[in-house]
């Protein structure tokens, strides 16, 4: 019963880091109809930055927030490069958004080196049924759930949130009553970039980041962000976190090496289960 | 209108002058090199990006992981020249086979993606066959697959690189020759409609998922293959033998090279290889640090690639067409 714990706390706990990702791509997917391939990337920034500012520089708390900063500015750079050029098709910008991740592999090894790194995170853990639970990893599913709040009143009740969905539900319409539909795209990639490094400072104290951690980050964010069909936050969080405790359980019950091939069999299932629900918007 | 006819006449000419040129360097370049794995490489990489190029520049489809079909290539020569005991010939012979097969299988449920949708599917598909071959023994496991013989006829042993050089020469001359006849074919025609609009394409009365589902095929079987002469090379197979980062390689080169163009998946093969060779060369040198060479290679492919997306974005091979035309134009 411990045991069932502590997989189902650490599987929340990582499904929420791929739920961050994966909002990332709903925001940005939803105001650009862009996927973005550099979503892991952010989250390996998220890690690097923090490791760094916690490093001496900053106090816990106030380098994450500095961290998701610089993250949301990043992610403003990489929206310039892939949507600056008006007409850019949404799948070449796809294949842009590779190039950039590419590019910031080698930022990361000129900056941080090929090693792996670790920033310091809340320390000691605490009893939950009987289970030992690391703080760092409840610290991150607190974090998410007021992420995700914080996330539905800034599109429902601000005026830029509001923006940004009305260019998600009719960019024609939107640009017609003055909305700036460019500019909310540029936006939508700052607010895409903030998640993903929000998503890389909370995981990399429990779980090390690299040069080449983005290719993970990305396709379990993509894969919480197709069970909301690309579209909604809310069911990219109940995805994720599926994801994630489905991924504990069997590398704690059946075997750690098939839990790649389970989270990747189960997104490509639900890609293709799903897919005929996004004919009418990718139809040409 | 004669003069048209005559200039058309001489752009054919020049075409083919070009093409009989490149034949020649070509086979005298293993002749001229003490080491032709950088050569082999190039070759391999060229008979994939060419089969890419026919399912990105033709039907219109994203490929992000075309080294899963090169491993099922490779992973046939390696299981069946030596679990199975196969004569090496018939286990290249089988390799596109197989990978063409598994193809077919998997594009069923995949095909019905598109977009980024089967850009990410098609990536996971490959992490998917390397987390297998990392997990079942039979698939070589983590250590993988050593001691694949040398490619035989009879009692004919070919060992020598440079042999197998010339061999995936053929090959590359192979698949462009079957990608020219696929593209001037009917078949050919209804594939371009469909890149354009699938719906257009379904009421004019072609088959759309029957000729994506064939597109993808024949794109596999032409990675299939360059797998298998990849393993008779090395001769060693492992997990860490298709790294994802090779198939973003494979999208680069044909996004560099010219999608939709016949030769564009060779001219982006020489062109990116070169590029890479040249930057290995240099991050070598002494003095530079160990870090040097991935970080000018990633800096290298990302820059390349997003200059030729948002300013080429029909590859070096329009380029080189307006070269052609221009040169016609002067003749005449």
């Amino acid at each position: 019963m411990s045991d069932f714990i502590t997989y189902l706390v650490s599987g929340i706990a990582l499904g929420c880091t791929f739920a961050l990702v994966g909002s990332g791509f709903v925001v940005i997917h939803r105001v650009t109809r862009v996927v973005n391939f550099a979503q892991g990337t952010f989250a390996v920034f998220g890690g690097f930055i923090s490791y760094s500012l916690l490093d001496g520089i900053l106090p816990q708390g106030l380098a994450q927030l500095v961290t998701v900063v610089a993250c949301g500015l990043i992610g403003l750079v990489v929206g310039f490069v892939a949507i600056g050029k008006p007409g850019t098709d949404p799948l070449i910008a796809l294949i842009v958004t590779l190039g950039v991740s590419i590019f910031c592999a080698a930022v990361f090894i000129t900056v941080w080196g090929q090693d792996p790194v670790s920033p310091p995170g809340l320390r000691g853990s605490v009893s939950i049924l009987g289970a030992d639970v690391q703080r760092q990893r409840l610290l991150v599913v607190v974090a998410t759930l007021l992420t995700f709040l914080a996330l539905s009143l800034f599109f429902s009740r601000t005026y830029v949130g509001k923006g940004l969905t009305a260019c998600a539900s009719n960019p024609r319409a939107a640009a017609l009553v003055g909305i700036n539909v460019r500019r909310m795209g540029f936006m939508a990639f700052a607010v895409g970039g903030a998640l993903g490094g929000l998503a890389g400072a909370l995981i990399s104290p429990s779980v090390a980041l690299s040069f080449s951690s983005d290719l993970p980050f990305a396709l379990s964010g993509f894969a919480a962000a197709v069970f909301g069909g690309l579209t909604s936050p809310g069911r990219t969080l109940l995805g994720g976190i599926v994801l994630g405790v489905t991924g504990q359980l069997v590398a704690g019950y059946l075997d750690g090496s098939y839990q790649t091939e389970v989270a990747l069999l189960m997104m490509l299932a639900i890609m293709v289960v799903r897919s005929s629900t996004f004919v009418t918007e990718e139809a040409k | 209108m004669s003069t048209m006819m005559a200039g058309r006449r001489t752009s054919t000419l020049i075409t083919r002058s070009t093409i009989a040129v490149l034949a020649v360097v070509a086979l005298a370049m293993p002749m001229l090199m003490s080491d032709v794995t950088f050569f082999m490489q190039m070759v391999l990489a060229a008979i994939v990006v060419t089969g890419l190029s026919l399912l990105m520049g033709y039907a219109g489809q994203a490929s992000l992981g075309q080294g899963a079909f090169f491993a099922v290539g490779a992973l046939t020569v390696g299981i069946g020249t030596t679990t199975w005991a196969l004569p090496p010939v018939l286990a290249l012979v089988l390799a596109p086979v197989l990978a063409s097969a598994f193809a077919a299988v998997v594009g069923i449920p995949l095909l019905r993606l598109r977009g980024h949708y089967l850009a990410f599917g098609t990536l996971a598909l490959l992490l998917m066959v390397v987390a297998a071959m990392n997990t079942f023994d039979f698939l070589g496991g983590s250590f993988g697959i050593a001691g694949i013989p040398p490619l035989a006829v009879g009692s004919f042993e070919i060992t020598d690189p440079r042999d197998y050089a010339y061999l995936a020469l053929g090959c590359l001359a192979l698949v462009l020759l079957i990608s020219r006849n696929l593209i001037n074919s009917r078949f050919g025609r209804g594939i371009q409609a469909l890149a354009g609009s699938e719906t257009a394409a379904a009421s004019a009365g072609v088959a759309v998922f029957r000729a994506k589902l064939t597109v993808f095929a024949i794109s596999a079987a032409f990675a299939g293959l360059a797998g298998a002469l990849s393993a008779f090379f090395t001769p060693f197979i492992s997990p860490e033998s298709f790294p994802a980062s090779r198939s973003f390689e494979y999208v680069i080169m044909a996004v560099v090279g010219g999608l939709g163009a016949l030769w564009g998946g060779v001219i982006g093969a020489i062109a990116m290889s070169v590029v890479i060779e040249v930057i290995n060369r240099i991050s070598t040198q002494p003095g530079l640090p160990a870090t040097a060479g991935p970080i000018l290679q990633y800096a290298a492919y990302a820059v390349l690639l997003i200059l030729a997306l948002l300013w080429m974005p029909r590859g070096l091979i329009s380029v080189l067409h307006g070269v052609r035309g221009r040169l016609a134009a002067m003749r005449t």
